[in-house]
């Protein structure tokens, strides 16, 4: 089966779609790969700048609302005085413009003047505000993140810590907890700290601050602005996560029972890197319950400590479902490619193979006999040239079968005409020795008188035409034995012409004989086939009119037909009347003669060409009505076989 | 001179008759083989100068009356002569001893220019 040209041909084509199917496949994947996943994760790390620039955003209108603050006289000389009432007021006034969480004033002494919240009013206790601290010690702004501990939260506002507090939860992708079952208490802060100043003196330190943990208004605006609110499937595509060290404080990463995700930590992976080795990370991670295309980077507090990260990053489904589906494309078009494939290969086969298949059968008809085999319409192209040479092949069978089957008819011809010759010679002879002896007896007598004589003269005259015709058919039917010898043809032929010349010359045709260079000898019977030559030449001259020209020459030639065999070929042309195609071919058939009556037998011809065939040669003829007729006499140099 | 003459063919004897007796000779004719060698074995019989046989006979041809005479009259000199002068016939003509052959018909200048001829060579010998 696979061996039919058929198969060979789908197999092929399939094959090549599948290889096409194939390569575009892994390079639509690779493509995809590096532009759309490549192209999110270069997003997702800008993304990640613009957050944090985001978050700095953040700290610095802090500062600058604290600035703003501290440069009020009113608010000055309610510091100089320490007007608790005044200064609370004007606290909680600037923590709700700047949504701040907590803020505090603290003297020159360390010692804190008024706080917001529960505590407010609590004065002359130690601040224990580290970024209030650290604006009092430089005597300059400070901004930044910053941890408060339980303790500083409670200090600042009781509420506070409890507002902080996050309970730690397990998940299976980061480290266990340091203290499991414990929650989180410190909290990350965004904060600024600015001197206040009456003159150039400085009177104390206005600090605030935002705290970072259960900040969802923080993430939820950073992921926002990075994603136009976009979701995918029912969840955002962009998250944004706040760590304390490697603790998920504020963000907008769902749990699949679709709470925030606080509680939970980073994988190890990421917090070595980034914690640990102050990196940035970006890649494919496994945030809690689905790949995001992620990007992390470290948060430094005010004084240069990794105390947490921020977190971007984009769900990758969406884009492994855009590969998916990409995939599922190229492999839907690969499949309809080698079904088009197949159908296409049987079309395509069907189309070769039909004329192959009609081909074949005419092949077989042709072998069963037929010369007229059906091979369809003649296509163009190259299968058309082979339909045509097909059929060019069978016409040249044709023609050597038709050749064969002359041959056989023409010897079975002379056969039964030699028989026949034979018969009637001898049952003629008898009687004829009778008809010449007595005519010739009767005309020994003197007492004829002229018209007797005359009669019996015509009676003698006839019935010698008679004996001829006889002898002519005895000639032919004899088969005579050759009697080779090595002859060199150009004497023979020349020998030939030297014998007729003065009949050529008689009649006014010039006859002229040229010699081949370079002739083998051949051996054959030369009285023989000097008739052969005497009988082409006579019938030369009989079809020649005067003025006419008979040549004759000789030259070495392959045999014509099927085997190469090397000869001679004696040509014998004339320019006399041409045969008409309508006797080409009975031309051999005894008796056949356009002579006059009494002229020729119609035996010349073919007793020639029996002689040639026995010397296994063949007599070929080329005629053209008015111009003239060639004989053509092939002989081999070498006879194949036994004697003939 | 005694000529014997053997052919089936009553025309052909007569001919003969009349061209060989025209001229002088003494015909015998025999119209098959075995009344040939009938006459030539009759007691007391003159053996002919020369014997003209055809070939082409019914029951025994004229090779088989060639064999018998050239067994029993060696010296008699045979003229062969057919109808159908094949390569076969003359060479085994030939073979057989005959002095000549003569393709029939023949004119009667021809018959009696090959009597002639080989009775005047037997006349020799």
């Amino acid at each position: 089966m696979l061996t039919s040209i058929r198969s060979k041909l789908i197999v092929s084509l399939l094959s090549v779609t599948l290889l096409v199917g194939a390569v575009s496949l892994l390079t639509g994947v690779h493509l995809l790969k590096k532009h759309v996943i490549g192209e999110a994760a270069n997003r997702v790390e800008l993304d990640l700048t613009a957050a944090s620039e985001m978050i700095r955003e953040r700290v610095r209108l802090i500062r600058m609302a604290l600035n703003i603050t501290s440069l009020g006289s009113g608010f000055i000389s309610a510091v100089d005085v320490a007007n608790p009432d005044d200064l609370a007021y004007r606290l909680s006034r600037l923590a709700h413009h700047a949504k701040l969480d907590f803020a505090g004033i603290v003297g020159t002494n360390g010692k804190v003047l008024c706080r917001l919240g529960s505590n407010a009013k609590i004065q002359g206790v130690p601040a224990e505000n580290p970024i209030g601290r650290m604006a009092l010690e430089r005597q300059s702004p400070a901004e930044g993140t910053v941890v408060l501990s339980r303790e500083e939260l409670i200090h600042e506002d009781p509420e506070l810590a409890e507002r902080a507090r996050i309970a730690v939860r397990p998940n299976g992708a980061a480290e266990p907890a340091a203290n499991p079952g414990n929650d989180e208490t410190s909290s990350l802060a965004l904060a600024a700290a600015v001197p206040i100043f009456e003159g150039s003196r400085v009177i104390g330190v206005l600090y605030g601050g935002q705290l970072l943990n259960r900040n969802e208004t923080l993430v939820d605006m950073v992921r926002n602005r990075l994603s136009q609110a976009q979701s995918y499937k029912g969840r955002p595509i962009a998250t944004a996560t706040l760590f304390l060290n490697d603790l998920r404080i504020a963000t907008n990463v769902t749990l699949p029972d679709g709470s925030r995700a606080l509680g939970t930590r980073v994988s190890a992976e990421v917090k070595t890197a980034v914690l640990d080795q102050g990196r940035r990370w970006s890649g494919r991670a496994w945030v809690l319950s689905d790949w995001y295309i992620t990007a992390y980077e470290p948060l430094e507090d005010i004084f240069g400590r990794r105390v947490g990260m921020l977190y971007v990053g984009t769900l990758e489904e969406k884009y492994t479902d855009i590969q998916a589906k990409a995939l599922t494309v190229f492999i839907l078009i690969t499949a309809a490619g080698m079904i088009v494939a197949l159908a296409f290969g049987f079309l395509l086969a069907n189309r070769i193979m039909g004329p192959v298949h009609r081909l074949i059968k005419a092949s077989q008809q042709v072998s069963e006999g037929s010369l007229t085999p059906d091979i369809g319409p003649i296509l163009e192209g190259e299968f058309g040239r082979l339909q045509k040479t097909f059929m060019e092949m069978v016409a040249a069978v044709g023609r050597r079968r038709a050749a064969s089957e002359d041959k056989i008819i023409q010897s079975e011809k002379q056969a039964s005409v030699g028989r026949l010759a034979a018969g009637v010679a001898h049952e003629i002879n008898n009687p004829l020795t009778g008809v010449l002896t007595y005519t010739h007896m009767l005309l020994r007598r003197k007492d004829l008188n002229t018209e007797m004589r005359a009669d019996l003269e015509t009676i003698a005259a006839a019935t010698d035409r008679v004996r001829k015709i006889v002898k002519g058919l005895l000639d032919f039917s004899r088969q005579t034995k050759l009697d080779p010898e090595p002859t060199d043809i150009n004497r023979l032929v020349s020998a030939t012409v030297g014998l007729l010349e003065n009949q050529a010359l008689v009649k006014g045709v010039a006859v002229k004989f040229s010699p081949g260079d370079s002739l083998p000898m051949v051996t054959l019977d030369r009285s023989q086939m000097q008739s052969v030559l005497m009988n082409l030449i006579i019938n030369a001259l009989d079809a020649t009119p005067p003025g006419g020209q008979i040549k004759i020459f000789t030259a070495p030639g392959l045999s014509g037909n099927g085997a190469i065999q090397k000869g001679v070929e004696i040509t014998v042309a004339d320019t006399g009347s041409g045969i008409p195609p309508e006797h080409m071919d009975k031309l051999f058939d005894p008796f056949f003669t356009t002579k006059a009556v009494g002229q020729g037998t119609g035996l010349g011809l073919s007793v020639s060409q029996g002689i040639v065939q026995r010397h296994q040669g063949h007599i070929r003829v080329q005629s053209e009505m008015g111009k003239g007729t060639r004989f053509f006499v092939w002989l081999p140099i070498e006879r194949t076989g036994g004697k003939p | 001179m005694k000529i014997l003459v053997v052919d089936d063919e009553g025309i052909v004897l007569l001919s003969c008759r009349r061209i060989l007796e025209a001229e002088g000779f003494e015909v015998q004719a025999a119209p098959s083989v075995d009344e040939a060698l009938a006459l030539l074995d009759a007691p007391g019989a003159t053996l002919p100068t020369l014997l003209l046989a055809d070939v082409k006979m019914p029951v025994h041809d004229g090779m088989y009356l060639m064999r018998q005479v050239k067994a029993t009259h060696p010296e008699l000199p045979i003229v062969i002569m057919s109808g159908y002068p094949t390569d076969e016939t003359v060479e085994n003509a030939a073979a057989f001893g005959a002095a000549t052959f003569i393709a029939k018909p023949f004119t009667p200048e021809e018959l009696l220019d090959t009597v002639l001829s080989v009775a005047r060579k037997g006349n020799k010998s």
